[in-house]
C-alpha cells in the first residue's frame, strides 16, 4: 500500500476516534466518574448493543491509529528492507492481537458470557 | 574526520536547538507512545469484568487511588495535546496555514514555520493544560 494511503488512514481513523472517544468519556461523565465505573453499570454499558457496537468501533480505529503511529516512529530511526518489513508486520501483527483481545472482552460481556 | 560534523539521532532529537517545532515534534511522539500504552493497558484493565464483580472491583481499587488518579490527569493532558496538534499537522500537511513559497533569500526563513502554526502549539499545550484542571477537579471532586 501507498504511503500516502496509510496517512490518509492515519488521518481518518484519529478524526473519527476524536468523535467518537468524546461520546465514550461522555457516557463516564453523565452519571459521575466513580459511579459509572461500578460493575453493574459498566455491565450495562456493554450489553446495551449500540455502546457495545461503539466501544468495538473505537478498539479497531485507536487500534490502526496507535500500530500505525508506532510504525512511523519506528521507521523514522532506522531504515532498511529487512527492518521495514520486520517492524510492518510486527505492527500488523500487535494491531490484530489487540483487536482480537479487546472484541473477545466486549462479546463475551455482551452476550452475558461472564 | 568526515563525521565530525554528524551528530547522528542525538542532533536530531536535540528539543533545545530549533524552537517550539522541535518541542512539538517530540512531544507528538511521546504522547503517542504513551498513549498507546495506556490503550494496551486499558483493553487489558476492562478484560478484567470477564473475571466478574470481583475480578473488576480488585482491578479498579488499583486505579482509584491518588496516583491513579494523577496517571488519568497526566493521559488526559496527553490526549488532548495530541489531538490538537495532530489537527494543527493534518491542516499543515492540507496546505493550511503553511504560507505562500516565495524565493528563498537569506536568512531564509521558513514559510510554513509561521506565527499560525506556533500557535497553533501554544494552544495544544494551554488546552492540555486546561482539560488536566478539569480532569482533576471531576476526579478528585467526588
Amino acid at each position: 500500500m501507498k504511503e500516502s494511503h496509510i496517512m490518509k488512514i492515519h488521518y481518518g481513523t484519529a478524526l473519527a476516534a476524536v468523535g467518537l472517544v468524546a461520546v465514550h468519556i461522555l457516557m463516564r461523565l453523565t452519571q459521575g466518574f466513580a459511579q459509572s465505573l461500578e460493575y453493574e453499570s459498566v455491565i450495562a454499558n456493554y450489553r446495551f448493543l449500540p455502546y457495545a457496537g461503539l466501544l468495538e468501533i473505537i478498539l479497531i480505529l485507536l487500534s490502526i491509529h496507535g500500530f500505525n503511529g508506532l510504525r512511523v516512529i519506528l521507521l523514522e530511526l532506522k531504515q532498511g528492507r529487512r527492518y521495514e518489513k520486520a517492524v510492518s508486520y510486527g505492527c500488523v501483527a500487535g494491531m490484530i492481537g489487540l483487536i482480537g483481545y479487546g472484541t473477545r472482552t466486549i462479546v463475551m460481556t455482551n452476550m452475558g458470557m461472564i | 574526520m568526515k563525521d565530525e560534523n554528524k551528530e547522528g539521532i542525538g542532533g536530531m532529537a536535540n528539543p533545545g536547538r530549533y524552537g517550539i517545532e522541535r518541542i512539538a515534534y517530540w512531544l507528538m511522539r511521546l504522547t503517542g507512545l504513551g498513549l498507546l500504552g495506556y490503550f494496551i493497558a486499558h483493553i487489558y484493565e476492562t478484560s478484567s469484568i470477564l473475571q466478574g464483580k470481583m475480578g473488576w472491583d480488585e482491578f479498579l481499587e488499583l486505579t482509584q487511588t491518588t496516583e491513579g488518579h494523577l496517571f488519568l490527569t497526566l493521559v488526559i493532558g496527553m490526549c488532548v495535546f495530541h489531538t490538537v496538534n495532530g489537527i494543527r499537522i493534518m491542516l499543515g500537511h492540507g496546505g493550511v496555514g503553511v504560507g505562500k513559497p516565495g524565493r528563498p533569500d537569506y536568512p531564509y526563513t521558513p514559510a510554513s514555520q509561521n506565527a499560525r502554526h506556533k500557535i497553533g502549539i501554544y494552544t495544544a499545550i494551554v488546552l492540555a493544560a486546561i482539560a488536566m484542571m478539569y480532569g482533576m477537579a471531576v476526579m478528585f471532586g467526588e
